[in-house]
């Protein structure tokens, strides 16, 4: 927790953006990344997406703001970011990757700094721009996002001492470990839930004899 | 019986008369059918009512021997106000007269001067008044329309019969079945014909029978899927399959600029009315949602009773470059206005006056809305309420160009409903008219009009920059002149240091 408040760890998560392969590799052996503070990354990140979502200029935006429930976002943002964390550590665990799951949680936090850094100052610009003038709000936010994705790949090459085909594998079986997990949290929800009114009917029953 | 039970059965009479009473004076102030209409996002937004049922036109009511049967089609003439019903049960066009809705005159027999005897309908299905004066009707079932001269004295005679093989055409084959359902004549004498399970397009003929050719074809949209699908299916399986063809055309009308409107049956839902130049193409715009369909198909509330594809049965053009679309399977009346932009949403399904079991065609009387419908045997009457009177009056003002006036009509608009857009979008474009940009920008939002604020954006970031160009220039100056200093000195510090 007292990484959040060092001046160092946070000039760290610069460094790591512009020199992702040699930043990354120094969370992973030289423990100088910190989990906490890429919580707090992925919760701004969560913040100004959301932002975004609500405040953007009606000309660009696809959402209706009236659909947008602030709480929900940042919690699914986060929920995803856990879970995304997770099915990659127990990818790569069986795949011979040398990173533990707080290097992952660590360098997929930090990847999300271009977006949280661009996606404010981009939704203020797009209430300063013309109809056909919404590229600028449109590249702004694709870079973003695109720079992300690239540092998480990178991130992930590097902690995990992969190359470039291995990770995109592993992304790709990350995606369905995800699937399988959200699978069994359903089903297992589901089960429970039948344990439960099983067990209650049995109470009713006794109860009402 | 006991003092207990007979008190009983008291308050229960009592609470039955009281429960009655209240029902009935709900019922006086609500309709039978409820008014929506759509905003940018696609989500139905309640509105007044703006037409509300007004009277019917029944067989009783006209004092006709039997009841009025099914009318398959209405038209209204505008100068004499007459009212024409096909009345196709009863093989007879009744003629109403549209100041007191009192019988005229029905033609159900006509002396037929080319064969020399009586001469009756089979099952017509269309009526029409030419510019002429002249009564078209489609005889469906005997393959034919007939037309009729307007007498002095208000009858209809017989002028002459039109069948398939009178047609002049080296397109047609010889044995071409010809059973016009809706008939249509502009102020040229052309003819458009409407003819049963022709999928091509609209018949154009001229006087003399020459075809002059389909006018207006309704395009086929495959999907890439179906596409698919067809590419890898065997020759046996693609002729059993359903084949790709459009639907028919439903009704007619000719608008004031001799354009004309035809609808059909789109099972998309985006587009179910076309307005045909003189060439046969297409030239109805369309509004913000991009929909001219009627109610809009597969939205996030498609399990809602106010969504899924509409079968648009006819068309009406109402002046000002309005025209309303009847939907047969809600029992929904759409208005548009030129742009393409729906205005108000009428009308339902039901038994009660002002709902339709079979909406079967649309017509316009002055402001009155006249509908008939099939199944009842009537024909339903709507009236405009003061809002919509007020939208009709907005558009007619926007449609001659008096932006100012409109302003005050959709102020009043906004007055009874705050939420329609097409309002705060009058009122932004007359800002705009007017130079009053900022204004105009916070209307246009308001209408989610993407398109019209950009433009009043842009005037205005073009006023602010102009207006402010010195104080904007200095600081712009002042800053490259603080770098270029600040770097200079900087330079000559690190010399000093070596």
């Amino acid at each position: 927790m007292k990484d959040l408040l060092s001046k160092e760890k946070w000039k760290y998560v610069f460094y790591c953006i512009s020199h992702p392969a040699d930043g990354f590799y120094e969370v992973r052996h030289r423990g100088r990344g910190s989990v906490a503070i890429a919580w707090a990354i992925v919760l701004m990140f969560a913040i100004s997406y959301t932002v975004n979502r609500l405040c953007a200029s009606f000309l660009v935006s696809e959402v209706n703001p009236l659909d947008v429930n602030t709480l929900l976002e940042i919690q699914g943002v986060l929920i995803l970011f856990l879970l995304l964390c997770i099915s990659n550590w127990s990818v790569t665990c069986l795949l011979n990757g040398e990173g533990r799951l707080f290097d992952i949680m660590t360098v997929v936090g930090y990847s999300f700094m271009p977006c949280v850094l661009i996606y404010i100052p981009a939704t203020i610009i797009s209430h300063f721009v013309a109809q056909n003038e919404e590229a600028f709000y449109l590249i702004l936010m694709s870079l973003a996002m695109a720079f992300s994705l690239i540092l998480m790949l990178i991130g992930i090459m590097t902690v995990h001492n992969y190359t470039l085909g291995k990770t995109l594998l592993t992304v790709l079986l990350t995606f369905f470990a995800m699937l399988v997990i959200i699978f069994v949290i359903m089903m297992i929800y589901s089960l429970v839930g039948q344990v439960i009114t099983f067990f209650k009917s049995i109470y009713l029953e006794l109860y009402f004899r | 019986m006991n003092l207990k039970h007979k008190f009983l059965s008291r308050f229960i009479i009592t609470l039955l008369i009281v429960s009655l009473m209240v029902g009935s004076v709900a019922f006086a102030d609500t309709l039978p059918y409820v008014t929506y209409n759509y905003d940018y996002w696609e989500d139905y937004v309640m509105t007044p009512a703006a037409y509300v049922p007004h009277s019917t036109i029944s067989g009783q009511s006209l004092g006709l021997d039997g009841e009025l049967g099914s009318i398959y089609d209405i038209y209204v003439d505008p100068d004499s106000k007459r009212i024409f019903l096909c009345d196709n049960t009863n093989n007879q066009i009744v003629v109403v007269n549209g100041y007191d809705f009192s019988l005229v005159t029905v033609i159900k027999e006509f002396y037929n001067t080319e064969t020399g005897n009586t001469d009756t309908f089979n099952n017509p299905q269309g009526v029409y008044l030419s510019p002429k004066n002249e009564l078209y009707v489609c005889d469906t079932d005997n393959g034919r329309f007939v037309k009729f001269k307007t007498l002095e004295n208000g009858e209809y005679e017989y002028i002459s019969h039109f069948d398939g093989s009178m047609i002049i055409s080296d397109i047609l084959a010889d044995d071409y079945t010809f059973k016009p359902v809706k008939i249509c004549v502009d102020s040229a004498d052309r003819i458009y014909i409407i003819n049963l399970n022709e999928f091509q397009g609209i018949l154009q003929l001229e006087q003399n029978g020459v075809f002059n050719g389909y006018f207006g074809t309704i395009t086929v949209s495959i999907s890439l899927w179906q596409k698919f699908w067809k590419t890898i299916s065997t020759k046996a399986q693609r002729a059993k399959s359903t084949m790709f063809i459009p639907t028919e055309y439903t009704g007619i009308d000719i608008d004031d600029n001799g354009f004309l409107f035809a609808s059909y049956i789109d099972n998309n839902g985006q587009q179910a009315v076309m307005r045909i130049n003189s060439k046969g193409g297409d030239v109805i715009r369309k509004g913000a949602n991009q929909n001219v369909g009627g109610d809009i198909a597969g939205t996030q509330y498609s399990m809602n009773i106010y969504c899924g594809t509409s079968r648009i049965k006819d068309v009406v053009y109402c002046g000002s470059g309005m025209y309303s679309l009847l939907d047969t399977l809600r029992g929904r009346i759409f208005t548009y206005d030129r742009e393409g932009n729906l205005l108000y949403i009428y009308g339902g399904q039901g038994s009660q006056d002002g709902t339709f079991q079979s909406a079967s065609s649309i017509e316009t009387l002055d402001n009155y809305r006249l509908v008939c419908d099939v199944k009842r045997n009537a024909v339903n009457v709507f009236s405009p309420t003061e809002y919509g009177t007020l939208i009709n009056e907005a558009v007619a003002c926007r449609y001659d160009g008096d932006e100012s006036l409109a302003v005050d009509k959709w102020n009043q608009v906004l007055r009874l409903n705050e939420n329609f857009e097409q309002a705060y979008i009058g009122i932004g474009k007359a800002y705009l008219n007017d130079g009053h940009y900022k204004k105009a920008m916070d209307y246009l939002e308001l209408g989610m009009s993407k398109s019209y604020y950009s433009i009043a954006y842009k005037r205005y970031r073009n006023n602010v920059l102009k207006q402010n160009f010195n104080v904007i220039f200095g600081v712009v100056l002042v800053a490259i002149v603080g770098f270029i200093g600040f770097k200079i000195y900087k330079k000559r510090k690190n010399k000093s240091e070596y």
